[in-house]
């Protein structure tokens, strides 16, 4: 008994071992990409156009590699950001397109998007989670049919529309506002049909109980159910600031002013230019994705509820 | 009072205009940027741009696109990425859901680390995986286009033009930049798979696992005769979501191959935006869009089917 028992337990610790064996491998193909980046982002041109290509620039006309003979650079970073001297209180300034202007931009774009998309979404979701009226399913199966249309043909009708509304002079309308509205066409029907079924999970029981108490139903909507929603409405927030950061494809065909450019847009400053700036560009990628990557390990839990429930639903 | 009260929970139909004003801010936005634009395309579509402005060319745009070798091309590419993307992708992803299932200890870790590709834009990733094969200076290049290794001259990946087809024209096998990609989209779309295999494999109940297991079931058998049927409607919803996901993503095409080399790379999607934005038949765009949206459609009524199935018998 004795030894079956410690037969037993040598045989899930191997399982044990195998099943972390393979998590470490898995973990180390989807880290391999991202890390080559980051290793070219980090080197100097001269190691970047290397012929057979190194993998880290440390080798010596003697040796291999060589600790000490490491040639690790920032010229990549310095492209992008391109810090100047300066009198503020950081002694430098950062005077890059990407941090100057299109991170901004996008800053703009992501949130505002965002809010307004929970804003909207967090009503309709809520009406059609409590409510029954005529058109109800249809509204909501027209919802999700909307997406099936192809993106990039809606882009034919929108740039059209674009033009048209920058010809119109009106006053104090810029691309911005445009794209604003059209990001949050883009994620309103995915995050309406989130915010339901997170509106469907809060029981109907404690409204009611509001509005036996004396509470009108937007009044109950507003201090009883938005409350409970919250990390739900949160989700979707989240999802839709991901998702206008980093959308390219939108941005690139309607953004018509340079100091209006997004981020991924910005990005393509650095592709035109020839091969070798390898570690500028590499720069840019991780520059731009790590504020994602940052606030996604923040907020992961968010994220992977969001994920689920929005993939069951749509 | 009571009247308030009966209204609101009366199931039927609700006198209140309250569901209606919560929902028309979203129903205005969704005409304006979703359904305007695919009415629209839907009338570009039957139209031809001439120097005077449009006519009406009824289906000649269907039958031109038919015409054209560059379409059934592009078809069978498409068929051979979403095949390749959508079994590579879950299959992978069910083997890592089986791993994270087996490992609670440490499972949070893992999957922090293996959900951070989701989160990079399509357009970065498509940029990252070309970094590592730009020819020469590339660090894949520098083992692929060694002749010692892949005889007789070594490979580049973004320049090797497709292998003789096998069957007539169909694009198999496929060129290596289209293997490529394919491993690029499914290491992007791993975490999300894996994410909803995992949900629905924790679904699973533990008793009938373990009763199975104590009526002699090998852990081979466990997997394919209960994990699997019950886990196939997620699964079913995964490949339906991947499969729309590919017909319709083209940042990452974009960024890594931009359709080449020659054509090898170019999907329905991708073709789309060519035609449309760099040859500017728009007329024959929409019409191609047209066809890729009934696709969708398709593709979401599957996936509305599958859950509602799912939610029926709990």
């Amino acid at each position: 008994m004795n030894m079956k028992n410690s037969l037993l337990i040598t045989r899930r610790q191997r399982t044990n071992l195998l099943i972390n064996l393979g998590l470490i491998l898995v973990t180390l193909f989807a880290m391999l990409p991202i890390a080559t980046t980051v290793l070219v982002s980090f080197k100097k041109e001269q190691d970047v156009t290397r012929k057979p290509p190194v993998i880290f620039p440390c080798d010596t006309p003697t040796q291999a590699f060589d600790w000490s003979a490491c040639r690790w650079s920032v010229e990549g970073y310095d492209r992008v950001l391109a810090p100047e001297p300066a009198s503020n209180w950081l002694g430098f300034e950062l005077t890059g397109n990407m941090i100057r202007t299109y991170i901004p931009n996008t800053l703009l774009y992501a949130t505002t998007t965002s809010f307004l998309v929970v804003i909207l979404a967090g009503l309709s979701g809520y009406a059609f989670s409590r409510y029954r009226f005529r058109g109800h399913r249809f509204l909501m199966i027209s919802i999700l049919a909307i997406t099936g249309v192809p993106l990039l043909t809606n882009l034919l009708a929108l740039y059209q529309m674009g033009v048209r509304l920058r010809k119109a002079n009106i006053p104090l309308y810029d691309d911005r506002f445009f794209i604003i509205i059209v990001y949050m066409g883009f994620f309103l029907p995915l995050s309406v049909w989130i915010a339901k079924g997170f509106f469907d999970a809060i029981p109907r029981e404690l409204e009611e109980a509001a509005l036996i108490d004396g509470c009108s139903p937007l009044g109950a909507l507003w201090r009883v159910t938005m409350p409970l929603a919250a990390p739900g409405l949160m989700a979707v927030f989240l999802l839709t600031f991901v998702g206008v950061w980093n959308e390219f494809i939108a941005g690139y065909l309607l953004i018509s002013r340079n100091d209006h450019k997004n981020v991924m847009f910005g990005l393509y400053d650095f592709l035109g230019q020839n091969i070798v700036n390898l570690q500028v560009l590499a720069a840019a990628c991780i520059l731009i994705a790590l504020p994602m990557v940052i606030l996604f390990l923040f907020t992961r839990r968010t994220f992977f509820k969001a994920m689920v429930e929005g993939a069951i639903k749509g | 009072m009571r009247q308030l009260l009966s209204r609101y929970k009366g199931g039927g139909q609700t006198q209140t205009s309250l569901p209606f004003w919560l929902i028309l801010p979203t129903i205005i936005v969704l005409l304006a940027i979703q359904v305007y634009p695919a009415l629209y395309t839907a009338w570009l579509s039957l139209q031809e741009r001439e120097p005077t402005g449009w006519t009406f060319v009824g289906v000649e745009n269907y039958k031109r696109l038919f015409g054209t070798s560059l379409f059934s091309e592009s078809i069978g590419h498409t068929i051979v990425f979403l095949v390749g993307y959508t079994s590579v992708t879950l299959a992978l992803g069910f083997i890592i859901a089986l791993l994270l299932n087996g490992n609670v200890r440490l499972s949070g870790f893992y999957i922090t680390l293996l959900f951070i590709p989701w989160i990079i834009a399509d357009i970065l990733v498509g940029l990252i995986f070309r970094l590592m094969v730009v020819p020469d200076y590339g660090l894949l290049s520098g083992i692929l286009q060694n002749p010692k290794i892949i005889p007789p001259n070594g490979l580049s990946v973004l320049t090797a033009v497709r292998p003789t087809p096998w069957f007539g024209n169909f694009a198999f096998p496929p060129a290596p930049a289209m293997d490529f990609l394919i491993l690029a989209s499914a290491w992007r779309a791993l975490p999300f798979v894996t994410l909803l295999l995992l949900a629905a494999m924790q679904t699973v109940p533990s008793e009938i696992i373990e009763s199975s297991r104590i009526d002699g079931a090998n852990g081979r058998q466990v997997i394919r005769h209960i994990m699997i049927p019950l886990m196939l409607p997620t699964m079913v919803v995964a490949l339906f979501s991947l499969t729309l996901s590919g017909m319709n993503g083209v940042g990452m095409i974009f960024s890594l191959t931009g359709g080449g080399p020659g054509t090898s790379t170019e999907v329905l999607s991708y073709m789309l935006y060519s035609i449309g934005w760099d040859r500017l038949q728009f007329g024959r765009a929409a019409a191609l869009a047209l066809m890729i949206a009934v696709v969708n459609w398709l593709l979401i009524s599957g996936t509305l089917r599958v859950t509602r199935l799912e939610d029926r018998n709990p």
